[in-house]
């Protein structure tokens, strides 16, 4: 049999929609044409690919456009698609999910750092319980306050005792200073104390330097403060 | 025929909204599809699919069924207006549309693994380029046997051809198809 007519025969071939007789006749020439055999396999790989072809989904504002054209009313939804719409769009969102997660991180810590932990799932569900819980919280907050208030004023003695117990010995260590020592006057300073005030005339004849001049002034100022 | 077609229509009829919306909803993929599968466009495929049902929602007093099922009669709308729409545009054999094939929603399970939806996208590309390339009664025959899976008899009411020459444009569209894809793939390897 002739090739061109073989060919008319092969979708029925395929859907194995041929007379047992035909069947046999084009599988013999099958099998002596390659020709044949292969425009044959090429035929069943494009009936498998249009299987394959896969389905479209139309826009979903497809059904709206045509029902506005027609019947002028606008689609009704389901539950489903208007919780789908508003609802789960929003939330499936990168944006949202870091969002959460912040959230629940920031829950988890104020629980942990300012509420007691419940003992058990039933004092999780009761109001009163929630009520002492959150009232045994102000009161830790309250009495952390306390502590962290008296731990001040004791740094702020400390500082102040500290700052006044140095200023004391270097006033101590200055007078120390100021005491003159016998013996060592120059001849011309021993005059000089009859033309000066009462009081001053023994410490400032040990000062005469203005380096020492300025660093007793200086401490002088730290002691009255 | 889907169970109740006749009674929406019938609620249809009697203004009843909610039935032309059950209608339109039931059909449109189906419709969307066929469009498609004629045109290559999804531009043109919504606006063909837009007119379809303007149309039968227009003639759903002429439907009667005796004549057939809705959904033949609806089926046999749409691909009279797909054809005026051939007819009027001339762009039937425009090899297009198969970029927009990507960006379309696939509905396909199997599709979820990206290599093989990437593939799967190539084969059907190639197909609907082969599609268009051949003549324009054997490639309808074979989106209407091979793509939308008809029946031949229901294929030769919608044509309106006798169920032989349904069977002959099947074979010799998928014949010329598969000539046509085997020289674009002899092709493709000289090239590469």
């Amino acid at each position: 049999m002739e090739c061109f007519k073989i060919e008319e025969r092969f979708s029925e071939y395929l859907d194995r929609s041929l007379p047992s007789e035909a069947m046999a006749q084009v599988a013999e020439h099958l099998h002596e044409c390659s020709a044949c055999s292969a425009l044959l396999e090429e035929m069943r790989s494009v009936m498998v690919a249009c299987k394959a072809y896969p389905a479209l989904e139309p826009d979903v504002a497809l059904i709206e456009k045509i029902l506005l054209r027609t019947s002028g009313r606008p689609r009704t939804r389901s539950f489903r698609e208007l919780f789908q719409q508003y609802f789960l769009h929003p939330i499936l969102t990168p944006r949202f999910a870091v969002g959460a997660a912040l959230v629940v991180l920031f829950l988890i810590f104020s629980r942990n750092l300012l509420l007691p932990h419940f003992t058990s799932f039933e004092a999780l569900l009761s109001p009163k319980e929630w009520v002492r819980q959150m009232d045994r919280g102000v009161q830790q907050i309250y009495s952390e306050g306390l502590k962290a208030y008296d731990t001040k004023n004791e740094w702020q003695a400390r500082i102040t005792f500290f700052k006044n117990n140095v200023f004391n010995k270097l006033g101590f260590f200055m007078e120390q200073l100021d005491v003159p020592v016998e013996g060592k006057q120059k001849p011309q300073e021993q005059k000089a104390p009859q033309r000066e005030p009462k009081g001053t005339s023994e410490r400032s004849s040990s000062l005469q330097t203005p380096v020492a001049q300025g660093l007793k002034s200086v401490l002088l100022k730290g002691v009255q403060s | 025929m889907l169970a109740g077609d006749e009674k929406l229509v019938e609620r249809c009829l009697q203004g009843d909204d909610a039935a032309w919306e059950s209608i339109v909803t039931s059909y449109t993929r189906r419709l969307y599809n066929l469009s498609y599968r004629y045109t290559n466009r999804r531009d043109e495929a919504e606006d063909l699919t837009q007119e379809i049902f303007i149309k039968i929602y227009q003639n759903l007093k002429s439907f009667r069924s005796e004549a057939g099922s809705f959904q033949s009669w609806i089926l046999k709308v749409g691909r009279n207006l797909i054809i005026d729409h051939y007819r009027q545009s001339r762009r039937y054999q425009q090899v297009g549309g198969s970029e927009e094939l990507e960006t379309m929603n696939v509905k396909d399970d199997k599709a979820l693994n990206p290599h093989r939806a990437v593939e799967q996208l190539d084969a059907a590309r190639f197909l609907m380029e082969g599609l268009q390339a051949i003549a324009p009664e054997l490639k309808e025959a074979v989106i209407l046997r091979d793509l939308e899976g008809m029946a031949y008899l229901e294929m030769a009411d919608l044509l309106g051809i006798p169920e032989g020459t349904v069977k002959s444009r099947i074979n010799r569209g998928r014949l010329e198809l598969s000539k046509l894809l085997t020289r674009r793939r002899a092709q493709m390897r000289v090239q590469i």
